[in-house]
């Protein structure tokens, strides 16, 4: 079976069977061989997408079922709905957008202070602003929802 | 002692004893003197050390310990006092004959008399608040045209921000750099100096990587005795003891001018110490203790080169925004050369509350050459998961060419922001690799998915779990 990986938007080509050549020698610490040669990646769950790191350098990393090619979509993971949350407790600044807005990949959403920095929370993904939750001068919890994308 | 939040924290787990002094916000707890006190009489301590946060600059908190019989391991209330203000301690340089930023003492509200004042110290000139902080309120004037609209300008942005709109001269630094000169002092009145350490590398005006020597106190000897009995005038001048460090602006010429005066220990002291060979924790103790300084100006050599770097947990790519969370996963470096300071362990939460300093990881080697080389590999050894850390961007920092150059300012990093390039692109074997490592842990997610739900199904299971929890 034949997948499609998006390594900072190149795309890989991987059958299964290429997965002889990997071994997890650490939680989430894959070990690679590739004609001999040993690469160390690290595979890091993030809030809302994954990332691989290797050599001190991160990427943006997506597996694509090809299966699934009706909607263009993705795998389970950054499809559908998507709550941005708050990444630690903090106090809402500003809000950006209202229900309904399209935003772009990037896009501000809100601002939250915390530690005396203020923090804009962006768009990981292209959407429409489902619900916002968030209100200007409200105290938010780590992990409470901001916004919903959809 | 600890608040709430540092319940946790590994300075609680190794001490041989702990006390609880309060809730995690630092006004009830690490800056409640009367508490504090409290817990020192209760577990009978001779001394309290301040650290370098919170109180450790605290006049009022120097003299409560004093009053209630208990040593206060730095300064004297009154050298910090006279020490503390920034106005007073330029003033008291200044009276000792140490070199300040040329500047007028009086506000420029008249504009035939600000001319005056900018002719004589020189153009480019800073017009600062004088009730100011953070930037407001300042312009910089490069020619006398600019003078009187850059005064109104400055002046209503400061009326804004503090209601008061007075504004002084001073003479601007071009790509200033940061270097302090590290004191020592017993109570007898012996004072000597330790050597510069350049800290030039900061963002959000709060030093990154400081090292010992300076680069630019290496192209220009002379400058570590006369930066070093500039900084003794200030401290014999305010009858210091115990240590402190000087700091001072420098330009490339190798000019320099007094800044201000810490009177405590500094986060970076580790550089002086792997350079001269010194602890100066223990040197504080000692002093405290009333003994003499166990050597003289002539003792003290520098050997070598030191470099530090502050690891913390924040964000490079965001605006060095802080990241709290647990820490997943830990990997220290060591080998050769290799100190790290650390308050961290995995499965430990970065509290939200305080700063976000986690470790500092400071090598040592024969030349500034080879000490970068071993904190570059150090930071390629060192793994923290869990919260976002700076470390890949101190290897971008030291492979630099400009700072391999030695060639540092207070703007260092923001020029290099400015000038950094898009990273290229990976190799296509690692590319590959990232790919495969990246969709063998997705299988194995959907795997360790469909294994929970199988798992929730099967209701053997479940009761043979709860019989566990019986």
């Amino acid at each position: 079976m034949k997948w499609q990986v998006a390594v900072d938007e190149r795309i890989f080509e991987i059958d299964s069977e290429q997965l002889a050549a990997v071994k997890e020698v650490e939680p989430g610490v894959y070990s690679v061989l590739l004609e001999g040669a040993s690469y160390e990646i690290r595979v890091i769950e993030k809030a809302q997408a994954l990332s691989s790191e290797a050599s001190g350098r991160q990427f943006a990393v997506e597996v694509r079922d090809p299966r699934d090619t009706s909607r263009g979509s993705r795998t389970s993971l950054g499809s559908g709905r998507q709550n941005v949350a708050a990444p630690m407790p903090g106090k809402v600044i500003r809000v950006l957008v209202e229900v309904g807005d399209s935003v772009a990949v990037g896009q501000g959403l809100v601002v939250v202070e915390a530690m005396k920095m203020q923090n804009e929370m962006k768009a990981s993904r292209p959407g429409r602003v489902a619900e916002v939750r968030a209100r200007a001068g409200e105290t938010v919890g780590a992990g409470e929802t901001l916004v919903v994308l959809e | 002692m600890f608040s709430d939040a540092d319940r946790g924290a590994l300075h609680v787990r190794l001490a041989d004893e702990a006390e609880h002094i309060g809730p995690a916000p630092s006004a009830e707890s690490y800056l409640r003197v009367d508490r504090i006190l409290e817990a020192a009489k209760k577990r009978g301590a001779e001394a309290i050390h301040p650290g370098y946060g919170f109180l450790s600059e605290n006049a009022g908190f120097a003299e409560e310990c004093a009053q209630a019989g208990i040593v206060f391991i730095g300064p004297s209330p009154e050298s910090i006092r006279r020490l503390g203000s920034k106005t007073a301690a330029r003033a008291l340089a200044k009276q000792a004959g140490a070199p300040v930023v040329p500047g007028s003492e009086e506000a420029a509200v008249n504009i035939e008399r600000a001319r005056e004042l900018a002719r004589e110290i020189g153009y480019p000139v800073l017009l600062k608040a004088a009730a100011g902080g953070g930037g407001k309120g300042m312009r910089r004037v490069d020619a006398e045209n600019e003078l009187e609209s850059a005064i109104r300008d400055a002046s209503s942005e400061a009326e804004r921000a503090f209601q008061n709109g007075e504004v002084y001269l001073e003479k601007l630094i071009e790509k200033p750099r940061h270097i302090e000169i590290q004191i020592a002092g017993d109570r007898s009145g012996n004072l000597v100096h330790l050597g510069e350490r350049e800290c030039s590398l900061q963002r959000r005006h709060q030093k990154i990587i400081e090292e010992c020597p300076s680069p630019l106190v290496a192209k220009h000897p002379a400058m570590r005795a006369a930066m070093g009995e500039a900084a003794l005038k200030i401290a014999r001048a305010a009858g210091y003891d115990n240590l402190g460090t000087v700091e001072f602006l420098a330009d490339n010429r190798g000019n320099f001018y007094f800044l201000e005066v810490n009177t405590r220990l500094q986060v970076e002291h580790p550089v002086t110490e792997l350079v001269t060979g010194h602890d100066l924790v223990q040197l504080q103790l000692r002093i405290a203790a009333g003994e003499a300084l166990p050597f003289t100006q002539q003792d003290i050599a520098w050997r070598g080169w030191a470099m530090e770097c502050r690891v913390c947990a924040e964000d490079p790519e965001n605006q060095f925004f802080p990241s709290a969370g647990k820490i997943e996963q830990l990997r220290e470096p060591g080998g050769p050369g290799v100190r790290l300071d650390s308050g961290i362990y995995p499965g430990w939460t970065v509290p939200l509350e305080y700063d976000s300093l986690l470790a500092k990881l400071v090598t040592s080697a024969p030349d500034r050459d080879a000490a970068i080389e071993r904190l570059e590999r150090s930071l390629a050894e060192y793994a923290i998961e869990g919260v976002e850390t700076n470390i890949a961007f101190f290897r971008e920092i030291l492979n630099d060419p400009e700072f391999r150059a030695g060639n540092l300012s207070t703007e260092f990093v923001a020029d290099f922001l400015a000038r950094r390039k898009p990273r290229p692109e990976p190799p296509p074997e690692l590319d590959r690799a990232i790919a495969l490592a990246t969709l063998a842990h997705v299988q194995n997610l959907r795997q360790r998915v469909a294994g929970a739900e199988k798992a929730e199904a099967s209701r053997w299971l479940s009761e043979g779990r709860s019989q566990l929890l019986r």
